[in-house]
């Protein structure tokens, strides 16, 4: 896993990218709302929003296979509901509703995720008075994300240059050991992050 | 089981979101007291540790994998505040970074998995742990405490869905904790065997439970007996008749009227009939029951086949 | 005049581990000290003392004295402004979001304005040629490149002395001449723990010789570094440098 699969497009240059972190935030949160709010009779609303949607994805430049790739990657999870709803009376207008209306609002995030870098989002997230330790923990763990992604991947690699059984009961026991090795890693460098913190005199 | 946005209603994401928000102030709250700093690079790792392991694989069936949601894995780890607090940065990155779980429905993600499955888990983790003593005790709460904090945050997805009037209590409720109740036990396995893992090497990163070994076989029972109580508040009491209109009647209170888009809510107690079964909803009811008492025997006998390999060596040195 | 450091009877161990059985140290102010010893030999550990990250509790009879101020639990704050520590591994060093905010932590614990941050972060990133960095993501930087990040970060607080644990590891060898040729030029007191001895012929004027958690030879580079017998028993060697003048780096220290 390349250690910028999180973060791949949220530093291209357009409108879009360079436009403030809360308001975008903000705008986002406004249009999963309406999305939420607009009763399916003004069909039109959703169709409007749907239009911007598409003119923002267009002015990002983030290529549309991305935002369409991620699309079907997380919609499955809305097709499922929307196909428990089938069996409600008016099931299938229910489930067309939530169909187009998570779809409006996935998209919405993914644009959202995908132009803006999580650093102002912390930015932002401070600036809303969200206490103090929380913003740490989510700096920190946005930090240290992709060290430990690259560390988990560099041990299941090791891990498979010496595994021949295939068997399931052996990948479960040797997957459970590699995330507790990646435990106790992580707490000892959480240590050595304390003292350098120290260090540099945190307060 | 990440809520995407678009199903929840504006009622249901604003009131989880305020109970999210409350229980998240109150622990904080807590930290800021109570948290030496030293402990705060390890929650950031903690958290960062949680997201990597959910991407782990674990082979099931077929093409499908199992994963891990960490809720009581972080209790047992880091303590309940602590653990509600990573938990949400993880959701928090999920959806401000990856667009897993909606942006609205965070308020419900976090409720359903932070807090709802971090406070339940906990809350059974030190039953368990009380009743039952030692090594063995101590897996076997965590596995047994997976398995419920895991339905538990299903439980409250359910709920939520309903109160929205997406899909009915008397079909959503039966449908989830089914299929819950069965990955649910692969969230018990795989909490047991990480924590097994790190107990052969790191013991000391355990938070410690103490009961003294005595009086094993009346233990047993008392345990089993906690088991059956649990399985009774989450499958019995949900249909206790009032709760589907008692949420109802919370929602008038607060002054939202129908759902949003104009469908009348559908009638609470739905009764779906199942041919041979009688009603879904005292099906669910009775397979709950027996399926919380079975996961707590599968939890015991994980805990005697795993106890023996969690016991550590010397203490490693330590450098700095 | 007043030494930059002062190390008297330093003893530690890791709970029964004894790691450093009595240390006697002088460094002048402006020096460059190279510390060199087999694995295990206390090194980093030796380093660790030096801003009172070790012991875990400093004692009230303090061993280390730095620029005169004794280090003590009173004392501890304000002579880690005066000691900059770069640790071996860059990604324990760098534990906020983006390059600017780490170079930027240590001068905004010490309270500088916004205005007069962004300045600090721009000179102390120029000093290690790392300009326009500001908006960067440490995961996607190289090696040297987090290496020169470390630095910067250290460099933004103006410590008086400079001690670096391993500055050359993992480097290729252009990382390793560009950074050696960037400590060369910093004014400030440098302590260079080291394996790479190369890198300790060229930048430093003296060395000591650590095995055991003791001092086993002190001396000037060309001196010590030459002296085949004593390098071999404790697990080095001479270096390269000595051997044969470089011919990508200036010779002497």
């Amino acid at each position: 896993m390349r250690h910028d699969f999180l973060d791949k497009w949220s530093r291209l240059d357009s409108p879009i990218h360079r436009a403030p972190a809360g308001l975008k935030l903000g705008l986002a949160l406004a249009t999963a709302v309406a999305c939420v709010a607009v009763p399916l009779a003004h069909w039109w609303a959703l169709v409007a929003i749907g239009a911007c949607l598409a003119l923002v994805a267009a002015a990002s430049r983030v290529p549309p296979s991305f935002v369409l790739g991620r699309l079907l990657l997380l919609e499955p999870l809305a097709a499922g509901v929307a196909l428990l709803s089938v069996f409600q009376p008016d099931g299938a207008r229910v489930a067309v509703a939530i169909v187009v209306r998570s779809t409006l609002c996935l998209a919405t995030m993914i644009l959202l995720t995908s132009t803006t870098p999580f650093a102002e989002l912390l930015r932002t997230l401070r600036a809303l008075r969200v206490p103090a330790l929380l913003v740490t923990v989510l700096a920190l763990m946005y930090r240290y994300l992709f060290v430990l992604v690259d560390e988990a991947e560099r041990m299941q690699r090791a891990r498979r240059s010496r595994s021949f059984s295939g068997r399931r009961a052996h990948a479960w026991a040797s997957l459970a050991t590699l995330a507790g090795q990646l435990f106790v890693r992580s707490s000892e460098r959480a240590e050595r992050i304390y003292a350098a913190m120290c260090a540099r005199g945190w307060r | 089981m990440h809520v995407p946005d678009g199903l929840l209603d504006l009622k249901t994401a604003s009131t989880t979101a305020a109970l999210s928000v409350s229980a998240l102030a109150v622990a904080l709250r807590r930290l800021r007291l109570g948290l030496p700093r030293r402990r705060v690079p390890l929650m950031g790792l903690a958290a960062a540790f949680l997201f990597t392991a959910q991407m782990l694989n674990f082979p099931v069936a077929g093409g499908t994998s199992g994963h891990l949601l960490g809720a009581v894995l972080a209790v047992v780890l880091l303590g309940p505040s602590a653990a509600m607090v990573v938990m949400t940065a993880v959701l928090l990155v999920q959806c401000l970074l990856f667009a897993d779980g909606g942006l609205l429905a965070l308020g419900a993600n976090v409720f359903n998995m932070a807090v709802v499955g971090v406070l339940g888990g906990s809350a059974v983790y030190r039953a368990v742990c009380r009743v039952l003593p030692g090594r063995r005790g101590l897996l076997a709460a965590a596995a047994f405490a997976s398995w419920c904090s895991t339905l538990l945050a299903s439980i409250g997805c359910a709920a939520e869905l309903a109160w929205s009037g997406v899909v009915p209590w008397g079909l959503v409720f039966p449908a989830m904790t089914t299929i819950h109740m069965l990955i649910a036990l692969g969230e018990a396995a795989i909490t047991t065997l990480v924590i097994v893992a790190i107990l052969r090497v790191r013991p000391d990163l355990v938070e410690p439970t103490g009961t003294s070994p005595d009086a094993r076989a009346l233990r047993l029972v008392a345990a089993f007996g906690l088991a059956a109580t649990i399985g009774l508040l989450l499958f019995a009491l949900p249909f206790a008749s009032s709760w589907p209109d008692g949420l109802e009647r919370v929602g008038q209170v607060l002054g939202f009227g129908p759902a949003a888009g104009g469908r009348p809510l559908p009638a609470p107690m739905a009764e779906y009939r199942l041919p041979g079964l009688g009603s879904a909803t005292a099906a669910t009811s009775a397979a709950g029951f027996v399926g919380t008492l079975v996961a707590f025997a599968l939890a015991c006998a994980l805990a005697a086949a795993l106890a023996p390999r969690a016991s550590a060596g010397a203490p490693p040195d330590r450098r700095a | 005049m007043r030494p930059a450091v002062e190390i008297r009877g330093l003893r530690f161990g890791y709970g029964a581990l004894p790691a450093l059985r009595g240390i006697d140290l002088t460094v002048q102010p402006g020096e460059c000290l190279g510390v060199v010893g087999p694995n295990g030999a206390g090194k980093s550990t030796l380093l660790l003392h030096l801003n009172g990250i070790l012991p875990e509790k400093l004692p009230a009879e303090p061993c280390v004295f730095v620029d005169g101020q004794p280090l003590r639990e009173d004392t501890l704050l304000e002579v880690r402004r005066k000691v900059g520590l770069l640790f071996q591994d860059p990604d324990d060093q760098i534990f906020c979001p983006t390059v600017f905010e780490d170079v930027a932590f240590g001068p905004q614990q010490l309270g500088l304005p916004p205005g007069e941050l962004r300045r600090t972060v721009a000179a102390a990133l120029a000093q290690v040629r790392l300009d326009g960095f500001e908006p960067r993501s440490p995961h996607h930087l190289s090696l040297g490149e987090k290496r020169r990040v470390c630095l910067a970060g250290v460099l933004a607080c103006q410590p008086s002395l400079l001690v670096l644990d391993e500055p050359t590891s993992g480097l290729d060898p252009r990382g390793k001449r560009e950074l050696a040729e960037l400590l060369r030029t910093l004014p400030s007191t440098r302590i260079v723990a080291s394996h790479d001895l190369d890198l300790v012929a060229t930048l430093c004027s003296r060395v000591l010789v650590l095995d055991g958690g003791l001092i086993v030879a002190s001396g000037p580079t060309g001196e010590v570094l030459a002296d085949e017998a004593l390098m071999l028993a404790h697990g080095l060697e001479k270096p390269h440098t000595l051997l044969h003048p470089h011919p990508h780096r200036a010779a002497g220290g």
